[in-house]
């Protein structure tokens, strides 16, 4: 009698019997931009569909979220909006550095009041007078900004605008600059298009064109989480995941080792 | 739905931050007012730093402290305590930058009171200790919670320090402002209103209520 | 009572030196000549920059051992001259604030003295300014000093009332074993009241001796 009731025991503890649940893996710690706010919480939802574990996220500004980690903060991975801010994590030693990939990319498009729609031929059709206020990312402070400074500039026409720009805080702050009409046109990321109002797309920058705009991500080092960061880090490169990312104009990179 | 848990969560952080902040303001507050020390001016100084200072810097020195790394933040994670990204960095962010509100506020309070009462209640025997607590304070006390008050009021209204060292976690660490913020950049116009419109008639009922205090006790 | 000590505080200095055996010591003199930094001095709520102070067997302050009994140890009575009740404390609060329990008279003799009986529940501001003297001497005795330290106590007060005061004042000097300092700047109440008088002038003791010598 004893036996028995020791072998049933050992077997329900095994798993034999009904309702058996899997011990619930660790919750990480995901630190990104702000600019992948909704499409990460969307992708994060179909990891837990896919039994994947719990996703905590910190978004900020990418400068930011480099001091936390570099600072010790407990993150378990990272997605800079630029790679200098990556960069500054893995100067301090802390990154896994084999994990660093880029993750994906990112494309500017212009964005112009409903009263002056029209479909540009070139970023030169910015020239137009009818752009007496074009906003864009302040470059001093913001990647957005940086990038739409470079591209300007390959394009030949920054010094003609540069008197015309209205350097704002975020670049959604820039598109809703053209929202409410304080401004006649802005530099965004294509990705933030969707938030628009009443803003119209007039150009998209064609991907040999427009500045090199890749997110990298990479897993922090010596964290007790990192083999759930990992797992979540390739679920980022699954095809439920390409697909959320190309949803809202995320352009996924290949994986290629760095 | 969300909109409710954040407002929860920022006025218990905030009632949390003034409760940490009171203990430790209103003494130095009257210490301030009534001792002559040697180091009183840096003491002045120090305090009043997070007023002038850019929140993002505060928050900076704060997470430099607090961090893994820091010496506060190795000592804690020795005893199990981890700070950063947790709810007690919230509440030391937003004691910090209520701290010098209080204790200025306060400190006014306590140079109001009539310093031969103080005197008196020592040669009737009564230690600094006891002087404070049954003279000072008592006589005081409208200013003191006035302080009180409008240290909860920018406690609300943290953003910069929070958003360093507690970082911007949704159901963890966001509050008020914090959402507000995150709402905005993410287009979520609706929901930023909405705490937008809470936020500032919390703001507003602190201040008023902190403006009658005050007056009422020079009636 | 020694009071042996200089004390300086911007351009002014009290430089005294006095040795005193008397029950009733009255510091007579103008305004701003020193009269409440003696008090204060005394008190401890002051410190000189030199000297010694001490009262009885007791050295409450000397510079030279380095020496400075803090002002809740050195059993002081004191009646400030703005008489400094507590406001936010009724009247027996007050008078019991600084009962000791090993030194302390009875409550009620003290409130007997003063005949304040009907008064021990009322709030301070519904004191006359005669009752509050009354309050205010009945308070410092209960704490039990060892000195009694009265700043012009009568001269808020107008004449009529001065009169009726003036018996309370005589009854504590003669029912309290207490050494008393009194300051004032009227001639009719130190003559009444004291038996030595040290006439101050711009910080220092210009004469020193009975009140039939010093006040004529």
């Amino acid at each position: 009698m004893h036996v028995a009731a020791i072998v049933a025991a050992v077997l329900l503890a095994a798993g034999a019997g009904p309702g058996w649940q899997a011990p619930a893996p660790e919750p990480i710690t995901v630190s990104a931009a702000v600019s992948l706010t909704d499409v990460l919480q969307e992708v994060a939802a179909a990891y837990a569909q896919n039994g994947g574990g719990t996703v905590r996220f910190n978004f900020g500004a990418s400068n930011t979220l480099a001091r936390q980690v570099v600072e010790g903060a407990p993150v378990d991975l990272f997605i800079s909006a630029d790679e200098a801010q990556m960069d500054v994590v893995a100067k301090a030693g802390l990154l896994d550095a084999a994990s660093r990939a880029d993750l994906l990319a990112n494309r500017l498009a212009v964005v112009v009041s409903p009263e002056h729609r029209r479909a540009f031929t070139s970023l030169r059709d910015l020239l137009d007078p009818a752009f007496k206020r074009i906003a864009i990312g302040d470059p001093a402070a913001v990647p957005a900004g940086v990038y739409a400074k470079q591209y300007l500039e390959r394009a030949g026409i920054w010094e003609q605008v540069q008197s015309r720009l209205v350097p704002s805080a975020s670049v959604r702050a820039a598109l809703a600059a053209v929202d409410a009409g304080s401004a006649d046109a802005a530099v965004v990321y294509r990705t933030d298009t969707h938030a628009a109002k009443r803003a119209v797309v007039a150009w998209v920058a064609p991907i040999w064109e427009g500045p090199r705009i890749i997110y990298p991500a990479a897993i922090v080092k010596g964290r007790p989480a990192a083999a759930q960061a990992r797992r979540f880090l390739d679920f980022l490169r699954t095809a439920t995941a390409t697909r959320i990312f190309e949803k809202y104009d995320f352009i996924p990179v290949e994986s290629r080792p760095r | 739905m969300d909109v409710w848990h954040v407002t929860w969560f920022s006025l218990a952080t905030a009632a949390g931050a003034t409760a940490v902040a009171l203990p430790i303001g209103v003494p130095l507050a009257w210490l301030l007012a009534r001792a002559r020390f040697t180091g009183r001016s840096l003491v002045e100084t120090i305090v009043s730093l997070p007023l002038v200072m850019p929140p993002v810097a505060t928050g900076l020195i704060l997470l430099m402290l607090f961090g893994r790394r820091g010496p506060l933040g190795r000592a804690l994670s020795w005893v199990g305590i981890d700070v950063v990204f947790t709810w007690k960095a919230v509440v030391i962010a937003m004691a910090v930058m209520g701290l010098p509100l209080l204790v200025r506020t306060a400190r006014g309070g306590f140079e109001q009171v009539d310093r031969r009462l103080e005197q008196v209640a020592a040669t009737l025997g009564a230690g600094p200790a006891r002087v404070f607590l049954t003279i000072s304070l008592p006589l005081a006390w409208p200013t003191v919670v006035a302080g009180a008050v409008l240290a909860f009021a920018r406690a609300l209204g943290e953003f910069g320090a929070t958003i360093m060292i507690a970082g911007s976690i949704p159901g963890v660490t966001r509050t008020l402002a914090v959402a507000i913020y995150s709402y905005a950049e993410t287009g979520q116009d609706r929901a930023a209103v909405a705490l937008l419109a809470i936020s500032t008639g919390l703001a507003f009922a602190a201040l008023w209520g902190a403006n009658r205090l005050a007056g009422g006790s020079r009636a | 009572m020694v009071l042996a000590f200089q004390l300086t505080q911007g351009e002014f200095t009290l430089d005294i030196d006095e040795r005193i055996e008397a029950k009733v010591t009255a510091i007579f003199g103008p305004s701003g000549s020193g009269k409440t930094t003696i008090l204060d001095a005394i008190a401890g709520l002051r410190v000189p920059s030199r000297g010694t102070i001490a009262i009885g067997d007791r050295l409450l302050f000397d510079s030279s051992a380095s020496r400075n009994l803090p002002p809740q140890h050195r059993r002081i009575g004191y009646v400030p001259q703005d008489v400094g009740l507590f406001p936010h404390m009724n009247v027996r609060r007050n008078l019991l604030y600084g009962r000791h329990p090993g030194s302390s008279p009875p409550l009620d003799r003290v409130v007997r003295m003063l005949e304040i009986e009907g008064l021990v529940d009322r709030r301070v501001p519904q004191l006359s300014g005669g009752e509050r003297q009354r309050v205010a001497l009945a308070r410092a005795l209960m704490c039990g000093p060892a000195v009694l330290l009265l700043d012009e106590p009568l001269a808020a007060v107008d004449l009529p009332l001065r009169r009726r005061i003036l018996p309370y004042l005589q009854r504590v000097r003669d029912e309290m074993a207490l050494p008393i300092v009194y300051v004032s700047h009227d001639r009719d109440e130190v003559r009444m009241l004291a038996d030595h008088v040290l006439l101050l002038d711009r910080g220092r003791v210009r004469q020193s001796g009975s009140p039939a010598a010093v006040l004529p």
